[in-house]
């Protein structure tokens, strides 16, 4: 009763923000821009037959199929709408949770029911989840929808990106509720965050670079330490790679011709990273992170139940 | 065994609260208060006292650095007696994004409040306090009177055995005040105990049993306001003429003689009249005769150290008469 309290109220807040409409907004202005499109033999119709595009790819022959179009497009979904802006404007639009919840006198009230911090910290922290939550699954749903209405491609495995783009989010989340916590402050947690961010996919892509550049690994020090570092924070690059796999998501590299040797080059080095990437457990690669996130999580607990507000 | 009894019979029993905040700040310093079951008991003092902060304390608000005693019979800290306490801090700040009734829900449910009883109590609550009205609407339109209402509203959702107010008149006209005050003597009539801090004196005097006095982080005084006001009953007898010849008698009598008025301590009227007889006999004019008591602003300048402007009479030209700002820190008399 008093957990879903707490997520019924986060909701609620949730609701009361500008963001999350725009987001809700952009979801459904995506959704329909991309109904507005539909594939034929032989072109591209856009605004429902308003605007024609003959194009040679579409012959069935020799051409891309449209179900390559809708993997492509999925993926370009992953990337950037879940796993990019949508994960960023949720990081905006959560950061000032706990800051509001621990504001002087809002936080006396709460402290004073009968019930211990540390659930009242993650009831707190699940329903900052609702938000991206209930944004994926709308947004999810719809571009589903779309592609399998519009375009006659059903992907169900898509269908994944809800609970691993809140469980990518949830790695970020983590982080941001900590410096909420201990400071108190929305700039602070956002700035923290993105910095944080920043240097999960700093250090995931160095270890790629190493992966690329075997040659590198002669440093052996750095490979090590970098390698070690990937293990540990949360591997934010690799959940999205992960999911565009199980959504069968094409990789844009389908597209990519290796016309001389340097070009060749790249897409064997592209290569051997996304091998190593799939030499990788996924249920590890979650493992790992969560497990950064429940120590994070766990200090943020300890710390919220010290503090005198 | 006997002080064990004695101090589960009292709702609140506060023994050697002590709090440190860092940089070695000594918000309360030994705070010792005892809250009878079913009385309305006032926490007062200057700012900074600590009153606040031991509110808090009994709250879990705020961790003390040491602290025994019980509240409803539990060790200070218990979460679960919290289910039987109500609470409205001071600068409360509720989610603008609630109705009325949606505030009230929330947190009683967060109070363990069953959901039929929220949904019984909250419309009651909201009509006996005035917001009948307005329970669907945002309390982001709500004005800081109507945000005090709803906050007493807040406190009393889970029928709480013990009501812990922090400047439960703040924001409100004296019609609302007097509402409120209402309120507390009825739930006093309900067995209900209701622990008060307010800055407002005049109304502490009038609904509550007892009061401390909190002066640097110490309880200063503690105790009925007729105990608390005992010491400082006096009479004030003005009058016309010399009273020099009789001033050795006077003292015999206890009595003290400034210009004009005399001002004799206690309250023992055959002490008054052998004064009177003293003047009269003298052949002095007697102007007035005036009863006086502290009131719990002069208790609390006296418990803080300061001195309590004597009450001031005028001549029959209008001009000032005694002095002003003497001090009214008196021996009882032997």
């Amino acid at each position: 009763m008093q957990f879903w309290a707490l997520i019924v109220d986060s909701f609620r807040e949730s609701r009361d923000r500008k963001i999350f409409w725009v987001m809700l907004g952009l979801s459904v202005l995506i959704a329909a821009a991309m109904s507005c499109i539909s594939f034929e033999q032989g072109r591209v119709n856009f605004l429902f037959g308003a605007k024609v595009f003959e194009t040679d790819y579409f012959t069935g022959v020799t051409g891309i199929k449209t179900d390559v179009i809708a993997a492509l497009v999925v993926d370009g979904i992953m990337d950037t709408a879940l796993g990019g802006m949508g994960v960023l404007l949720s990081i905006i639009a959560t950061a000032s949770f706990f800051p509001t919840f621990l504001e002087r006198g809002a936080i006396d009230v709460v402290l004073s029911k009968p019930m211990p911090r540390w659930k009242l910290f993650l009831g707190r922290y699940f329903g900052g989840m609702v938000f991206i939550g209930v944004q994926a699954t709308i947004f999810v749903a719809l571009t589903f929808l779309v592609v399998g209405l519009r375009w006659g491609v059903w992907l169900p495995g898509y269908l994944l990106a809800i609970p691993l783009v809140v469980l990518l989010f949830s790695y970020l989340y983590c982080v941001s509720a900590l410096v909420a916590v201990v400071t108190r402050s929305t700039v602070a947690a956002v700035l923290l965050t993105m910095l944080a961010w920043m240097a999960f996919t700093g250090v995931q892509t160095v270890d790629d670079l190493f992966t690329m550049y075997p040659e590198w690994q002669k440093q052996k020090l750095v490979y090590e330490g970098v390698h070690a570092a990937r293990w540990m924070v949360p591997k934010t690059q690799d959940i999205t790679y992960h999911a565009k796999k199980w959504s069968r998501a094409a990789n844009a590299s389908i597209f990519v011709h290796a016309d001389n040797d340097d070009d060749r080059e790249m897409v064997d080095r592209a290569t051997k990273v996304e091998a190593a990437r799939l030499a990788m457990n996924p249920i590890a690669i979650i493992g790992s992170s969560l497990l950064f996130e429940a120590v994070i999580v766990l200090l943020t607990m300890w710390k919220f139940a010290r503090k005198d507000y | 065994m006997v002080a064990l009894t004695e101090m589960t019979n009292w709702a609140v029993d506060l023994i050697d609260v002590r709090k440190i905040y860092a940089k070695n700040i000594r918000a309360l310093r030994g705070v010792n208060i005892q809250v009878g079951r079913g009385e309305i008991f006032g926490l007062l003092g200057p700012n900074g006292a600590g009153k606040t902060t031991l509110v808090k304390i009994m709250m879990t608000v705020v961790r003390p650095t040491r602290a025994m005693g019980t509240i409803m019979g539990r060790p200070i800290g218990h979460r679960g007696k919290l289910a039987k306490t109500g609470y409205l801090p001071e600068n409360h700040r509720f989610p603008g994004y609630l109705t009325g009734l949606q505030l009230l829900d929330y947190y009683a449910a967060l109070a363990k409040v069953p959901r039929a009883a929220r949904g019984a109590s909250a419309p009651r609550l909201l009509d006996q306090l005035g917001l009948s009205k307005w329970g669907e609407t945002r309390i982001d339109k709500y004005s800081k009177g109507m945000m005090q209402r709803l906050g007493i509203a807040q406190a009393l959702m889970n029928d709480p055995e013990l009501i812990v107010l922090d400047e439960p008149t703040d924001g409100l006209d004296p019609v609302g005040r007097r509402d409120v005050r209402q309120l507390l003597l009825e739930l006093r009539r309900a067995g209900k105990t209701v622990f008060l801090n307010s800055h407002l004196l005049s109304e502490l005097e009038m609904v509550c049993d007892r009061v401390a006095i909190l002066v640097d982080g110490l309880v200063a005084r503690q105790g009925t306001l007729s105990e608390l006001t005992e010491h400082t009953v006096e009479y004030r007898i003005t009058f016309s003429g010399d009273a020099q010849p009789i001033r050795g008698k006077l003292a015999a009598l206890h009595a003290t003689v400034d210009g004009d008025l005399v001002v004799l301590s206690g309250q023992e009227s055959a002490k008054v009249n052998a004064v009177i007889d003293l003047l009269r006999g003298q052949g002095l004019l007697i102007e007035s005769v005036q009863p006086h008591r502290f009131s719990l602003e002069d208790i609390l300048v006296e418990a803080m150290g300061g001195t309590v402007p004597q009450q001031q009479t005028h001549d029959q030209h209008g001009a000032v008469k005694g002095n002003a700002n003497q001090s009214l820190v008196r021996k009882r008399p032997d």
